[in-house]
C-alpha cells in the first residue's frame, strides 16, 4: 500500500508531476481492476450499468490505440524513407496505406468497391501465401535437422511420425492402429505436458496480476 | 560427389519442388484416385452432435476470430458449420472478434452461402446477424451483448428476441488460429454456455486438455476437422456440402508423406555417415 500513500503525498501535498505520471496510472489500474472484479462477482446486484461503462471505455481506448499505432507506423516509415538505404519497402508500405485509406473514403468499403477488390484480390492472397510458405520451410528444416541423434530425439521422432500419419487419411488405410496410437500420444503424454504448461502459465499470471494490482509491477508503465 | 554427399547437401529448391508437387498434383482434375476416405474423429463428431441436439430457433454464437492467413484451414469448417446451423433453422450470431481483417472474409463467405438456392429465403436480422468487430478484448464482449461498434444491438431485428446476454446462447463456436478463445473458456463458469472450438492444426494439442475436462464440448482440428464436418453434414442431410477441405485433404496427405519421406532419408544418411565415422 506504500505506493498509494506516496501517490497521495506526491499529488496532493508535493504536487510532483513526474511521479504523478507513474502513480496516477497505477491508481487508475487499481480502481479499474477492483470494479472489474466486483462486477464479475456481483453482476445483476449492484453493477447493472458498469458493463456498458467498461464496454464504451474500452472501445474508446481501442480507437485511441489504433490512432497511436497509425502515428507510429507513419513516423517509423518516415525515418526509414529519410535515412535508410532500403527505403523502397517503406515507400511501398506508406503508399499502400494511403491508397487503401483513399479508396475507403472515396467509395466506401462495401462489396464491389475498389477497396473491397483490393482486400479480396491482393491482401487476402498475400496473407495466405505468406502463411503457406511455412510448409516449404518446415520440409527443408525437417530434412536437415530432424534426426535421431539421441534417445530423446529418437522418441520424439517416432512419436511425431505416428502423429503425422494418424492425421492423414492414408495412415488409416496403411494400418488401422495408426490413428489409435496417434490419438493416444496426443491424449496422454502430449496432453499431460500441455496441462503442466497451462498450470505453470496460470500461476505466473496470477502472481503478475497481484503484483500489478498492488503497484509492485511497473513494467507496463515503461519503468 | 557420391550419392550420400548429394543427399546430405540436397538443394533446398528440390525439397521445395517436391512439396509443391505433392500439394498441387492431388488438386488437378483427373487425380481423384488419390483421395482416401476420411472418418470423423470423436472431437469433431461431438460438435456435430451438439448442433443436432438443438431445436429450431435456438441461438448459436460464432466467434469468427481468424484472419485470411488461416483461411485455408478454418474457412471450410465455418462454411460447413454455418450451413448445418441454417439447415437446423437455428438463429446464428456471427461476431468478428479478433481482427477487422476477418470481417470482410466472413461477410463475403456468408453472402455466398446465403445466395445458395436452399437458403435464399432466410433474412439477416431474423435468421442470422453479423455483429461486426469491437476493438477490445473478448472478455467485455462475453460480459454482455450490449453494443457493437454501431451501437445498434437489439435494434437490428427479431433475432435478438429472447437473447439478452450470453447466458441465452445455446451453443458457441470459436474459430481461431491463436490463443484468443482462452477467455471464452474461462468465462464459461459465469455464463454456462456450451463452447466448442475449430482451430488450426498446429493449435490442436493446446486445446485437447480442455476437451478432456469438458470445458470444450467439441474440437475441430485443422483441415482434417473441416473435411470431417463436411462429410458429417453431407451424409446426414444427403446434400453435397463437400468443399475445399475434402479437396485439400489429399494435398495434405501427400505433403505429409513427402515430409515423412524426407525425414526418413535424412535419418538414413545420418546413420550411414555415423557408421562410417563421419560427423
Amino acid at each position: 500500500m506504500d505506493v498509494y500513500k506516496r501517490l497521495v503525498v506526491n499529488t496532493l501535498i508535493k504536487k510532483d508531476n513526474d511521479k504523478m505520471k507513474k502513480e496516477i496510472p497505477i491508481l487508475l489500474g487499481l480502481i479499474a481492476a477492483s470494479l472489474w472484479y466486483l462486477e464479475f462477482f456481483f453482476a445483476g446486484m449492484f453493477f447493472d450499468n458498469l458493463k456498458i461503462f467498461f464496454s464504451n471505455g474500452l472501445k474508446i481506448g481501442g480507437v485511441v490505440g489504433i490512432m497511436i499505432a497509425a502515428y507510429s507506423v507513419v513516423r517509423q516509415n518516415y525515418y526509414k524513407i529519410k535515412y535508410n538505404n532500403e527505403r523502397y519497402y517503406s515507400i511501398l508500405r506508406v503508399s499502400m496505406i494511403i491508397l487503401m485509406i483513399f479508396l475507403g473514403v472515396q467509395r466506401g468499403t462495401a462489396a464491389g468497391t475498389p477497396f473491397s477488390s483490393m482486400f479480396f484480390n491482393v491482401y487476402i492472397p498475400f496473407q495466405a501465401t505468406v502463411f503457406a510458405l511455412l510448409a516449404f520451410y518446415i520440409a527443408s528444416a525437417a530434412y536437415r535437422s530432424f534426426k535421431a541423434k539421441s534417445l530423446e530425439s529418437a522418441v520424439l521422432l517416432i512419436a511425431s511420425v505416428f502423429v503425422m500419419l494418424s492425421k492423414i487419411t492414408l495412415g488409416e488405410a496403411m494400418w488401422d492402429k495408426i490413428p489409435v496410437i496417434g490419438e493416444w500420444i496426443m491424449d496422454a503424454p502430449s496432453s499431460a505436458g500441455r496441462r503442466a504448461i497451462i498450470f505453470g502459465g496460470y500461476l505466473g499470471m496470477i502472481t503478475m496480476m497481484i503484483r500489478i494490482f498492488f503497484g509492485l509491477e511497473r513494467s507496463h508503465l515503461s519503468e | 560427389m557420391n550419392i550420400l554427399e548429394k543427399l546430405k547437401n540436397l538443394d533446398r529448391r528440390i525439397i521445395y519442388l517436391l512439396v509443391f508437387l505433392s500439394i498441387i498434383i492431388p488438386l488437378i482434375p483427373g487425380f481423384d484416385f488419390l483421395k482416401f476416405p476420411v472418418s470423423a474423429s470423436k472431437e469433431t463428431k461431438a460438435i456435430f452432435d451438439e448442433i443436432e441436439a438443438l431445436k429450431e430457433g435456438d441461438a448459436v454464437h460464432i466467434d469468427f476470430a481468424f484472419t485470411p492467413t488461416q483461411k485455408a484451414e478454418l474457412l471450410p469448417f465455418f462454411e460447413a458449420f454455418y450451413k448445418h446451423c441454417l439447415i437446423k433453422k437455428l438463429k446464428v450470431f456471427i461476431y468478428y472478434g479478433a481482427s477487422v481483417n476477418g470481417m470482410g472474409l466472413g461477410k463475403e463467405t456468408v453472402k455466398k452461402i446465403m445466395n445458395m438456392e436452399e437458403f435464399r429465403n432466410l433474412e439477416e436480422g431474423v435468421d442470422y446477424i453479423h455483429m461486426d468487430y469491437i476493438p477490445i478484448m473478448p472478455n467485455i464482449q462475453i460480459f454482455s451483448m450490449v453494443s457493437d461498434y454501431k451501437g445498434t444491438f437489439k435494434k437490428e431485428g427479431k433475432i435478438f428476441e429472447g437473447v439478452e446476454t450470453l447466458e441465452d446462447i445455446d451453443f458457441m463456436l470459436g474459430l481461431t488460429g491463436s490463443g484468443w478463445h482462452q477467455a471464452f473458456i474461462d468465462m464459461q463458469i459465469r455464463f454456462h454456455y456450451k463452447f466448442a472450438l475449430a482451430v488450426t492444426a498446429v493449435l490442436g494439442p493446446d486445446f485437447i486438455p480442455y476437451y478432456q475436462t469438458g470445458q470444450l464440448v467439441g474440437l475441430s482440428n485443422g483441415l482434417r476437422g473441416a473435411a470431417e464436418y463436411e462429410k458429417l453434414v453431407s451424409e446426414k442431410y444427403k446434400v453435397d456440402y463437400y468443399g475445399s477441405a475434402t479437396k485439400g485433404l489429399s494435398s495434405l496427405t501427400f505433403s505429409h508423406l513427402v515430409i515423412f519421406g524426407l525425414v526418413l532419408i535424412g535419418n538414413i544418411v545420418y546413420f550411414i555417415e555415423r557408421k562410417k565415422g563421419g560427423k
